[in-house]
């Protein structure tokens, strides 16, 4: 549990340097908010009002360590665009992604692990062809793209799911999908080449002796066995799923996190974009810490070290 | 458990499926299709009766509260009223209608308008409406911390005062009783009525923002206000609804019920074509798109198009070498292809401008147009007359939010340039990127457009050159201060004939003798309604922001 107190002191140590360099490169890259709220209409009397109003005449350092100390009393702040407490804004969206974002992870891991299991199995069948087919496509197609085909596929040629979300369960489908795609393949391949290692170990031929069928050996021995990498390369993909749906929110117009973010990046909401990097860089790292746990849980080797 | 379990590996297999077969054709899925199209179909019928209207947004709207926003006029033009509203006529021109003014008369000064208020308008929980409420409307654009709609109060008496906090109402402003109340401004504003009839000025209850307070804008059911509609539902990042308001003072619309939703461009196009959307905005998908779906014979009696009643046009900045040259400007001016820009890229959709002031504005002058020709021999002569026979580097900045038709003309643009022999770069930003190098007067030359909020010249000539302020934060950095200096003067103007003069003169002089932007041209706004719709009418100066009263359902 040593290891456990200084993971935590790290994540505030990382959490510290994510604020500072969001900070600082927001005000570094072009664009204000007060020309963005304005847009088209915009005078300099206007934009020097509104400069004052959101306290963007104010020193950097003062700015930032306004910011910080507000952070520590749980105050991240009120959106310059949306008008809102950035808090509450986080806390309306974030069902929104964690719904998205546990339902595609249900897909990859099942779609993953059995279709990796399957090609294993049946190395050289035309199962296999598939499901490595099916995986490749995972690796390599951009979530946009699974994205626009998916609706393509669902919606217009068939009608089953609806075009973008809005609320019902159903229409969070595909979203998971193009989401959960992109891992399952990575979940899919992985499964399959540690799963062929383990069918030519040894052990595998014992099992057979006892009089085990092939299925059963498969499943119950070697599985085991080859579930470990595939168990901490799901528990990674938690934060490349958070990164991947800036996009799906975007194109199911799900009103998530990612979708917070991208506006306020668009719109150089600085306190809404600090608060949305914050959290997430927050929701990684805790990720990042429960995936050690399992596989130390899961891996004797790892218990001592 | 095990149901959801099937189900996923029931949808693995359609989506391996439909995987392999979209290439080879889709013969062996129609029994599926079919079963689809019918459900489809019940949908449609259901919709159908109950007045409902299924429109698109691009992006999420930012506030329903029109004081703190200059972009997002869809929610307040149709929940909120303004005193006067605007209506195109069949000639093109428009006109001033009363909406919650019943009457008004200008005194001989030019300076005070005396208004009376409708009989009876309510604001949607009941409050009724008072000459208290617009003034209070216009105190509050002023003293609001984050206020975007300043513009539009400060022609009032007092209210520089009391937008720099120097008093604590607003002057201009006499409530004389519940329906009779004048405005006095600082200086005659010959377009100020037409001003009041934007959603920018769209009039508040006192009672309804005042106990709202953070709220107001933000939660739909502390959001009233007297229009034909309210907002019942607002899902931030996905979409809005929209009911009938039974208390509206108004004709009872035939669209009773408005569904907006939040869609990327693609989602749009599949939306519509599947019978999910009632109105398509081209503006807002591929034009490619348009071109080979929408300007058909199959959706010939489906389109719906309206003049834009804005101008296109090229800046250049006079603070950047060489463009301080007249010559130089005026070589650019000639030798830019507008019109095969306009057949090529726009599908002739427009008519080319060669002023400010946009076809359909009041004062526009026919004599200020024709003089502009496309002339690359020319604009090479002027270059080496001027000592660029060699030519130059120059930058054109590029708003990457921009649609795709505005990039490819940037890119023809860069082509005209560099076969006269400017080396044109185009550099590409976003949106953000782009708004903060332009106020800050640094930006060399970029394409834009300019919509007009209310029919009056200075709408537009005043935004681009009405002040030294305006002219850095549109990097044009005209030099002139005895024309800018006459820009805000014609403001002041009562005289029609000799309003329309004057700006006449201003144009010539700013386009043709100065050489200040190269006038590109207006464009029309293209639509297309489904089968649902049986009269479509656009906003009067084509933006993409409707009024759901105008739409007749069938």
């Amino acid at each position: 549990m040593k290891g456990l107190a200084g993971r935590i002191i790290g994540v505030i140590v990382v959490l510290i340097g994510v604020v500072a360099l969001i900070f600082v490169m927001l005000r570094i890259i072009p664009g204000d908010p007060a020309s963005v709220l304005l847009n088209e209409h915009v005078s300099q009397a206007n934009i020097d009002r509104l400069t004052r109003t959101m306290g963007l005449d104010r020193s950097l350092p003062e700015q930032f360590f306004g910011y910080l100390a507000g952070v520590l009393h749980g105050d991240f702040g009120r959106s310059y665009y949306i008008q809102q407490p950035v808090s509450n804004l986080i806390m309306e969206a974030l069902p929104f992604t964690i719904k998205l974002t546990l339902l595609s992870i249900a897909f990859a891991w099942t779609f993953g692990i059995i279709s990796g299991v399957a090609s294993a199995m049946y190395n050289e069948h035309i199962i296999d062809y598939l499901f490595r087919g099916a995986a490749l496509l995972g690796i390599s197609v951009p979530v946009f793209m699974v994205a626009l085909l998916l609706q393509y596929i669902f919606y217009f040629r068939l009608s089953i799911f609806p075009l973008t979300y809005d609320g019902s369960f159903a229409s969070l489908i595909l979203p998971a999908i193009a989401l959960g795609w992109n891992s399952a393949g990575s979940i899919a391949r992985l499964m399959r080449s540690e799963l062929m290692e383990e069918l030519d170990a040894p052990y595998m031929d014992t099992a057979k002796a006892k009089g085990l069928s092939y299925r059963k050996a498969v499943l119950v021995h070697a599985l085991r066995n080859a579930a470990l990498p595939v168990i901490s390369l799901m528990a990674l993909q938690l934060s490349g799923m958070l990164s991947g749906a800036v996009i799906t929110e975007s194109i199911f117009s799900i009103p998530g996190l990612g979708k917070l973010a991208l506006t306020a990046l668009q719109t150089r909401d600085m306190p809404l974009l600090q608060g949305t990097v914050l959290f997430t860089a927050f929701l990684i790292a805790l990720g990042n810490i429960c995936a050690d746990l399992i596989n130390t849980l899961l891996n004797p080797r790892l218990r001592t070290g | 458990m095990t149901v959801k379990h099937i189900y996923m590996i029931a949808l693995i297999a359609a989506l391996i499926l439909s995987g392999c077969g979209a290439g080879a054709g889709n013969t062996d899925t129609s029994a599926q299709q079919d079963a689809a199209a019918s459900q489809t179909a019940g949908a449609q019928a259901d919709n159908a009766d109950s007045g409902l209207l299924r429109g698109a947004l691009n992006a999420d709207i930012t506030t329903m509260d029109v004081h703190k926003t200059s972009n997002d006029y869809m929610v307040p033009m149709n929940i909120y009223d303004t005193l006067f509203t605007i209506r195109k006529k069949d000639d093109g021109s428009t006109e001033i209608v009363n909406s919650l003014a019943e009457s008004y008369d200008l005194s001989d000064d030019g300076k005070t308008y005396h208004f009376t208020l409708r009989d009876g308008v309510v604001f949607s929980d009941g409050t009724p409406l008072t000459a208290k409420d617009v003034k209070f409307t216009f105190e509050r654009i002023l003293t609001l911390p984050d206020s975007a709609q300043t513009d539009y109060a400060i022609p009032i008496d007092g209210a520089q005062d009391l937008l720099d906090g120097k008093a604590d109402s607003l002057k201009g402003i006499t409530v004389e009783d519940d329906h009779n109340f004048s405005i006095t401004l600082s200086e005659p504003y010959a377009g100020f009525l037409a001003s009041l009839a934007t959603p920018s000025a769209s009039i508040y209850s006192e009672k309804i923002v005042t106990e709202a307070g953070d709220d107001f804008g933000v939660l739909p059911e502390k959001t009233l206000g007297t229009g034909p509609y309210i907002v019942t539902e607002w899902t931030r990042g996905s979409g809005l609804k929209f009911e009938y308001n039974p208390r509206y003072w108004g004709e009872e619309p035939s669209v009773k019920r408005v569904e907006l939703s939040i869609m990327e461009p693609q989602a749009m196009n599949m939306a519509f074509q599947k019978g999910d959307l009632d109105i398509l905005d081209c503006l807002l998908i591929d034009s490619a798109i348009v071109k080979s779906i929408y300007k058909t014979d199959a959706y010939k009696d489906h389109i719906v198009s309206i003049d834009r009643m804005g101008t296109n046009f090229f800046m250049m900045n006079e603070n950047v070498e060489p463009l301080n040259n007249v010559q130089v400007r005026k070589a650019i001016q000639m030798a830019i292809d507008r019109e095969s820009i306009l057949q090529s890229i726009y599908d002739g959709d427009g008519q080319l401008e060669d002023g400010i002031y946009p076809t359909g504005c009041l004062v526009y002058n026919k004599e200020n147009q024709g003089w502009l020709k496309y002339d690359p021999e020319g604009a090479k002569k002027l270059l080496t007359d001027a000592g660029y026979g060699d030519g130059f580097d120059m930058e054109i900045c590029l708003d990457t939010s921009n649609t795709d038709a505005v990039q490819n003309t940037v890119q023809v643009i860069a082509q005209n340039l560099n076969d006269i022999g400017i080396r044109a770069n185009i550099r590409s930003v976003d949106h953000a990127s782009y708004l903060d190098l332009r106020n800050s007067g640094d930006m060399s030359s970029y394409l834009a457009l300019w919509l007009l909020d209310f029919n009056d010249p200075d709408n537009i000539i005043y935004t681009f050159f009405g002040n030294k302020d305006n002219t850095k934060t549109r990097s044009n950095n005209y030099a002139d201060d005895a024309v800018i200096a006459r820009v805000t003067a014609a403001k002041t103007i009562v005289d029609e004939t000799e309003r329309n003069k004057e700006y006449a003169a201003l144009e010539k002089k700013l386009v043709q003798d100065d050489a200040v932007w190269v006038p590109m041209f207006s464009l029309k706004h293209l639509f297309v309604i489904s089968d649902r719709v049986a009269e479509f009418t656009p906003h009067w100066a084509g933006w993409s922001d409707f009024y759901f009263a105008q739409t007749e359902l069938k």
